[in-house]
Order: C-alpha cells, then sequence, then structure tokens
C-alpha cells in the first residue's frame, strides 16, 4: 500500500536567519555585545596558539619566529615530571570532584530539610563565610594551622601522634587541598542547588507523601530527580575543566618536599611560561590541557545525554 | 674571637673612611643637570627601586623626583604593582619589546641570554658610544678588570650598567648563621667555629629550652648555606660552581652528601624545626619570640629586626652573627658571598628609545658613577638628608636621624637594595646596627689572614657573573634544561627529611645517574664552553 509522506524541507541556512532576523531584530541588535567581546577577548587571542608550533621569540612575533613543530609538545612529553604531572593533575582534580561535588548538594539538602529558618540561615552564613576570604589568607590560615606546633599538629599529638609539619609530607597534600577547598567553597557552591530546590513543585511532595513516601523516599523520588538537571549541567561544566586545578592555591601552599603529589600541569606552566620565558612550552603545555578537557566534556555530555536526557548541547 | 671581630671591624671602618672621591670616579659637575628637561625617558626598575612603603607612588618619592631634576630630564618611573613578583613582571614586558620602557633595570636572575637581547635589536649595543655619552662609567669600569669583563659579551659589547658594592664582596655576604648570645653566655659557651662545636650548640640549645635550629627557607635554600663545612657548594637551589676552571653542579658534588646527611641527622632527632620548608621572614618570628629558636641563619637585615622585635617585646634575646662553621679540621669550601658586581640589578637601554633618547639614557645613567651621582644615589640630597662629616664622610642630618619609618633612607636614596649604581659602604653602616656589621664582618671574614683565600672562598667558586650564552646554546638550554632546577630542590627536601636515605649508597648513586635524565652532561658541557669564553674575554 503506498503512502503519502508528507516530507518538511529545511529552508536555506542564510534565508531562515534573513527572516528570524526580521521576527526578532532586537534580539539580534542586543546579542551584538556578547559576538563582539567572545571575537575580541575568546577567539582573537587563539591565533596565539600558534606560537606553540614555533620557537616564540619575543622580538622576532608570532610570525617572524622560527617553525619547530611539535618540537615544544615532544619535549614536555619526554620531560621526566610529565606523567608525573599528569598523575598528580588527574588525582587533585578526581578526588576534588569526587568528595568536592556532592558536598554542596549534601548540604542543599539537608538544609532544605531543615524548618528551623534561624537554624538554617546561620548554618547557611557559616558555611558562606570561608567563600569570602581571599585566598591567600585561607591559605595562611591552613599553612598556620598545619604546623608543627600549630592546631591540627596538636590534635595529632593529643591523640598520641608526633609533632609534624602536614604540609611538608607528600600524602598530606592531597587530602589537605580537598578538604580546605570544600570548608571554603561549600556554601557558596549549594547557593544554585538551593535555587534549583526551590523551583521543585510542592504538589509532587504532596502527591508523594499521600503515597506513603517518608521524607528519605521524598528526598530521593522527588527532590534529587527535581534538581538532577542542574547536577548534571554542572558536573558537565566541571568535567570539561578537569585539568584546571586552581595553580594558586597550589603555588601558596605547596612546598619542596611536596613536589611529588602537589606539582601540577597549571604549576608547571606558571612556571616554564612566566618565571622562565618559555612561552612556546607553556603555550604547547595549555593547549594539550585544553584538548584533554575538551575530551572530557564532550565524553561526559555524551554520557548524561544518554542516561539523564539532559546535557550542554 | 672578640680580637677578630675587632680586627675584621677596623678594616671596614678603613674602608669605609676612605672618601668618596678614592673611587676615582669622574666629577659629573660640568655635566648634570642637562638641558633637557622637555625630554622625557621611561625608566623601568623591578626591584630595589621600590617607592618607600609611605609612599603611594613614585610622585611622592623624593628619590624618584629628584632624579629628574638632579638629571635634567623627566623620567617617568615604571614600578611592578605592588605585592606582585618582580620577575614575573619583567617577563612580562619583555613579552612586548615594541612597547618597554626606554630602560629597563632588570632584577635579580642575572641576563645570560644578553647575546639574544642584541642579536634580536631588543637592547642597544652600547659600544660605539659608552665612552663619549657614558664617560664616568666607562671610567669607572676601566678602574677594575673584572668590572668590564662582567659587563660585555663574549664579542666586547657593552650592554648594560652593572651594581656594584664600594668595599668589594663584603656585602655580598649578607647572611649565615646566627646565635643568641644570652643563652650562649648561660650555658658557658663561645660562638661555635667548627662543625662539631656548631651542632654541640643546637644540642646544648634543644636540651636548656627546647629550641631548634631554624631558618627562613627563602634564605637557607640559597646555595651554599652551611654546605662548605662539608667541602661542598649547594643547598637546595641549583647552584652551577667553578673550581679550578671546571664547571659542575654543587648538588652532583659530593660534599653536598655530606651536608645533607648531616641535615637529615638533625631531623631525624628533632633538633631541625619540621616548620623549615614553609617558614619565611614573618613567620619565623613568632618562634625566634617563643624562644623555639637559639641558634639559625638569616640575614643581618633580619638578625637587625629580631633583636629589635624581642627588645621591644622585653624578652632578653640578644641576636648576634654567628661564624660560618667550618669542618674540624678548619677546611671550608664555599660561603654565601660574590665580587660586589651584582649579579642581576643591571639596566640596559631598549630599542624604544630612538639614537638621540639612546644618548638621555646613556647620560641618565652615567649619573650614578659620576662623584656627585655616587653621594646622591646612596645618600639623597646634600644638606637635605646628610651632610659631611668631621671624618670626611657623610652623615645623616637631624631629618633622617629623626624618621623612624622602616629603611627611611630608601625614601630619599637608591643604592640600598641595588640598582644601576655603586654602593657605598658607609651607607650600609649608617643603615645597619653594630650588631648586623660586625655578623656581616663575620660571615665575610672567613681566612681574615689571607685576603686570597678569603676571596676564592666568598666568591671564586661562584658561576661568574656577566657570562653569556650563544644565540644555539641559549636555544638549546630551552629545551633541556627546564626541569632539573626542580630536580634539585625535591630532591634536597627528600633527602633532609629522610623520604630518600642519602647515606644508602645505591640511592646516592641512582640520585646521580638521574641526574641524566635531566640532561645535566650537556648542559655541563654547555656552561663549560660558556665559562671557557668568559674566562678568556
Amino acid at each position: 500500500m503506498s503512502q503519502n509522506v508528507v516530507t518538511y524541507k529545511r529552508p536555506p541556512l542564510l534565508k531562515a536567519l534573513k527572516r528570524d532576523m526580521q521576527l526578532h531584530f532586537w534580539k539580534y541588535v542586543l546579542i551584538i555585545p556578547i559576538l563582539v567581546y567572545l571575537a575580541l577577548f575568546c577567539y582573537k587571542p587563539m591565533y596565539g596558539l600558534v606560537i606553540a608550533f614555533k620557537n616564540y621569540k619575543p622580538a622576532r612575533g608570532i610570525w617572524g619566529s622560527k617553525w619547530v613543530g611539535f618540537t615544544w609538545f615532544e619535549t614536555f612529553f619526554k620531560d621526566p615530571y610529565f606523567f608525573r604531572l599528569l598523575r598528580n593533575t588527574f588525582r587533585l582534580s578526581a578526588y576534588s570532584i569526587l568528595f568536592g561535588f556532592p558536598a554542596p548538594i549534601i548540604l542543599a539538602l539537608l538544609l532544605n530539610e531543615v524548618s528551623n529558618n534561624k537554624f538554617k540561615r546561620t548554618v547557611q552564613t557559616i558555611t558562606y563565610m570561608p567563600y569570602f576570604i581571599s585566598l591567600v589568607v585561607a591559605c595562611s590560615i591552613i599553612k598556620i594551622y598545619c604546623q608543627a606546633d600549630g592546631l591540627f599538629s596538636q590534635i595529632g599529638q593529643f591523640f598520641g601522634a608526633p609533632a609534624q609539619n602536614l604540609l611538608i609530607d607528600p600524602n598530606k597534600f592531597t587530602p589537605i587541598y580537598v578538604i580546605s577547598g570544600i570548608w571554603q567553597n561549600i556554601g557558596w557552591n549549594s547557593i544554585i542547588y538551593l535555587a534549583a530546590l526551590s523551583g521543585i513543585d510542592q504538589e509532587q511532595y504532596e502527591a508523594a507523601r499521600i503515597d506513603g513516601a517518608n521524607r528519605f523516599e521524598q528526598v530521593l523520588h522527588v527532590t534529587i530527580p527535581g534538581i538532577l538537571p542542574t547536577i548534571m549541567i554542572l558536573f558537565i561544566m566541571r568535567m570539561g575543566s578537569i585539568l584546571n586545578v586552581g595553580y594558586e592555591k597550589i603555588l601558596l601552599l605547596y612546598t619542596d618536599a611536596t613536589f611529588e603529589t602537589a606539582d601540577v600541569f597549571s604549576t608547571y606552566t606558571y612556571r616554564m611560561g612566566l618565571q622562565s620565558q618559555k612561552y612556546s612550552l607553556s603555550t604547547a603545555v595549555g593547549l594539550f590541557n585544553t584538548m584533554v578537557n575538551i575530551v572530557f566534556l564532550l565524553f561526559t555530555n555524551w554520557l548524561s545525554t544518554k542516561t539523564t536526557e539532559s546535557g550542554l548541547f | 674571637m672578640k680580637k677578630l671581630f675587632a680586627l675584621a671591624l677596623a678594616l671596614c671602618l678603613v674602608l669605609a673612611a676612605v672618601p668618596a672621591s678614592a673611587l676615582e670616579l669622574l666629577s659629573g659637575a660640568d655635566i648634570y643637570p642637562l638641558d633637557a628637561a622637555d625630554k622625557t625617558i621611561t625608566w623601568y626598575a623591578q626591584d630595589g627601586l621600590n617607592p618607600h612603603e609611605k609612599f603611594a607612588d613614585w610622585k611622592e618619592s623624593p628619590f624618584h623626583t629628584n632624579m629628574s631634576k638632579q638629571i635634567g630630564v623627566n623620567i617617568e618611573w615604571v614600578i611592578p604593582t605592588t605585592g606582585t613578583d618582580g620577575g614575573t613582571f619583567t617577563n612580562t614586558l619583555m613579552a612586548d619589546p615594541a612597547n618597554l620602557p626606554n630602560i629597563m633595570k632588570l632584577g635579580s636572575g642575572g641576563f645570560d641570554n644578553a647575546a639574544l637581547y642584541l642579536e634580536d635589536e631588543v637592547i642597544w649595543d652600547l659600544t660605539p658610544y659608552i665612552q663619549e655619552y657614558a664617560p664616568a662609567y666607562y671610567a669607572f669600569l676601566q678602574t677594575n678588570p673584572a668590572y668590564d669583563k662582567a659587563m660585555k659579551t663574549d664579542d666586547g659589547q657593552y650592554y648594560g650598567f652593572g651594581f656594584f658594592r664600594e668595599g668589594g664582596g663584603w656585602n655580598d655576604t649578607y647572611q649565615g648563621p646566627v646565635v643568641r648570645t644570652d643563652w650562649l653566655a648561660e650555658q658557658g659557651l663561645d660562638f661555635p667555629k667548627t662543625l662539631s662545636e656548631f651542632e654541640n650548640v643546637i644540642r646544648v640549645f634543644n636540651e636548656k629550652y627546647g629550641a631548634k635550629f631554624a631558618a627562613p627557607w627563602s634564605r637557607f635554600k640559597q646555595s651554599p648555606a652551611l654546605s662548605g663545612m662539608f667541602g661542598g657548594f649547594a643547598a637546595s637551589d641549583q647552584q652551577w660552581a667553578v673550581q679550578d676552571g671546571k664547571v659542575f653542579l654543587g648538588q652532583a658534588h659530593e660534599g653536598y652528601r655530606a651536608y645533607v646527611s648531616w641535615l637529615n641527622k638533625l631531623w631525624e632527632e628533632g633538633l631541625l624545626d619540621q616548620d623549615i620548608f614553609s617558614l619565611d621572614d614573618t613567620s619565623i618570628k613568632a618562634k625566634v619570640q617563643n624562644g623555639q629558636i637559639g641558634i639559625g641563619y638569616t640575614s643581618m637585615g633580619q638578625m637587625n629586626n629580631w633583636n629589635k622585635e624581642c627588645d621591644a617585646a622585653g624578652i632578653g634575646a640578644v641576636w648576634a652573627g654567628s661564624p660560618i662553621p667550618k669542618a674540624d679540621d678548619g677546611s671550608i669550601s664555599s660561603v654565601f658571598g660574590g665580587f660586589g658586581i651584582g649579579t642581576g640589578h643591571i639596566a640596559v637601554i631598549t630599542k624604544t628609545a630612538d639614537e638621540e633618547t639612546l644618548k638621555l639614557c646613556l647620560r641618565a645613567l652615567d649619573y650614578a658613577y659620576t662623584q656627585e651621582g655616587f653621594l646622591f644615589w646612596n645618600y639623597g640630597l646634600e644638606n637635605d638628608t646628610w651632610v659631611w662629616g668631621p671624618e670626611g664622610i657623610p652623615v645623616w642630618t637631624e631629618k633622617m636621624a629623626n624618621d623612624t619609618d622602616v629603611d627611611p633612607m630608601t625614601k630619599y636614596n637608591g643604592a640600598t637594595w641595588g640598582s644601576s649604581c655603586i654602593q657605598a659602604d658607609n651607607l650600609l653602616y649608617l643603615k645597619n646596627s653594630k650588631a648586623a656589621i660586625e655578623a656581616n664582618n663575620t660571615w665575610f671574614f672567613v681566612f681574615p689572614e689571607d685576603n686570597e683565600k678569603n676571596l676564592a672562598v666568598t666568591g671564586g667558586w661562584k658561576w661568574p657573573v656577566g657570562t653569556t650564552f650563544t644565540l644555539d646554546e641559549a636555544d638549546e638550554l630551552d629545551l633541556i634544561a627546564g626541569s632539573i632546577g626542580t630536580y634539585c630542590t625535591e630532591n634536597f627536601a627528600s633527602f633532609v627529611t629522610g623520604t630518600l636515605d642519602v647515606d644508602d649508597d645505591a640511592v646516592w648513586e641512582k640520585y646521580l645517574a638521574d641526574f641524566e635524565t635531566y640532561n645535566l652532561s650537556r648542559i655541563t658541557e654547555i656552561r663549560q664552553a660558556c665559562y671557557d669564553r668568559y674566562a678568556a674575554r
């Protein structure tokens, strides 16, 4: 049996764009500054990436410097510290995601369950406050607490541990980095989840209660699914910067004794690029960093779209 | 010991008593001020010329504003933003050669790549102009072949204006061991002069007062620290040394091994402060005031501060410089120091200056090496901040003497921390306490009876100032020498804390063998060639 199929023919792109612009003229005008910003500050500087393939000397300029192909990438991959940098960067990032990413979600869920507003506000204020402490001050506090005669060491001594500076032990650097990160960001990062929680339709809770769900089941079947798209989008974005661990904090906290676990791509780039003027090498490292981040972003987005049907694109 | 101090102090006072003219500087009276007040030059100063903390910027700073009047040209100063790392700020500027200030006064770190900057025409080759437009500087360089050699490339091109100390290397040895003399007296001990005595003081202070050996890491990591008593040349920071014309890395030397082994022993026995890797000049002060340190390692300026603060807090601690310990047989290989030629404080003229501006810049820089400029750079304006004293040497006026701000002379002078100038010994005497001067004497006069031997230990072992790599060498070092410094610093920490057992021959052999992964042989080869060219200049 023959079947009449109605096919929709998509109009040519330019024609569609023209029509859309006629319909939404002012929206297009409003977007112009954003496009200009992106073009000037995000895309134009990208042409500088070419120095990763050159022996860049400032006086010779980008095009005047000699082409060296993948020499700087080879130098980086052959560097005795390459695998250590890779391992440290992934380790710090993985632990930060594993423990740091769920922490504000849990805090938001707990706060959502608190009915005493005064207590809720007090907890929120206390957890937000560390976020407003400058990183330098926060790291100074951490350093003082971690000294051999500092607070943490004294607590350890109370339980029989020897007096020890925690920041010279390579094995303790990762926990210090991750826990201090949670301490500083948990309150601030929970705001977006609290906002998402407030958007959940209260009728869903009512329906769940009628169905006999207790508080935990309500959280499990209503609250978490309600904020899941927000969680996934933030998770995808976080995965898109998996190799971007905060180098400022590491620079402030690491010592020669903890390079083994604390030195990461970004601190290496800082030392090579800004301190040693090896612009081509640091650009090559940065480019490698970005490529890995993009791979992770695309993979996580694909996985999220497959499993939760929510993704960035 | 007291006789030694007295002898050394007397020697320095004799040096200081020599009037400025004994430096044989040309007078600038007939040249300055120039008739160029309508012309402007831009002058960048990485470190050492920051306006005093009381001023918001250089426009409020008497030294910076007076300089324009003294020279007779309008100077626009470019100073790194407060709180930023000077080296990083400089590198950021250097990334844009077309917009560099006319004069770039670089900070510590040296200028090994001068040949590259000359080749790339980032900076001017001063050779054709120096005698005519910087006669005072040129004449000063001719007074000492070592000065002249350090300020040229291998091809004989002059490229910068250096920093020189009037007293040679005396103040290059500005840091060393310090000890609480009140505790020494209480325990009936003398200043420790040998390794055994030094270790004994650490043990006695630990036993009696619970104190440990400690130091600000930024100072203790600088080579050679105390490694000289073990025949070594290096601490944590990568250090290239020269002995009998042979270049080598200090961290691959047997003396270094003995030094870190000793430090590890102190660490294991709880005699070395556990916080040493994270202590800085500020955080160590709490330990100083709490009596947690009785013997340590720091600079003369910081020791001065420790004494002042202990005095203000009513703590009876009296700190003094302790001799740099020698081996028990009296030998010592190296001491933190130099020959009084600034390793990094060099001013170059960039190609953003056209030829006429270049000549003006040369005149401006040359001023510091004239008799008048020497006095201005060291003391400020005559009859304002200083006058001639009865012994023919400058003394502060009441305005300066009564100024209670920290380092008030830096409001008016530019030679306190180092720049493109000559630092007067007398300035250091005026600036520092008697205890600090005595400390510097103690550290510098390692062999007071043998000047040649003393110079060899304080500066002769170091990679010299003014070496220049060829373009190919610089490119190759860029590719292969990036990580060797990290290998040095982190292994120092591993050896000291015992993460790696430096006394285990297998560990030590592996440590040495692994240097090849960091291209030690090739880097040494390049540096040897560079040194040989320098020596042949």
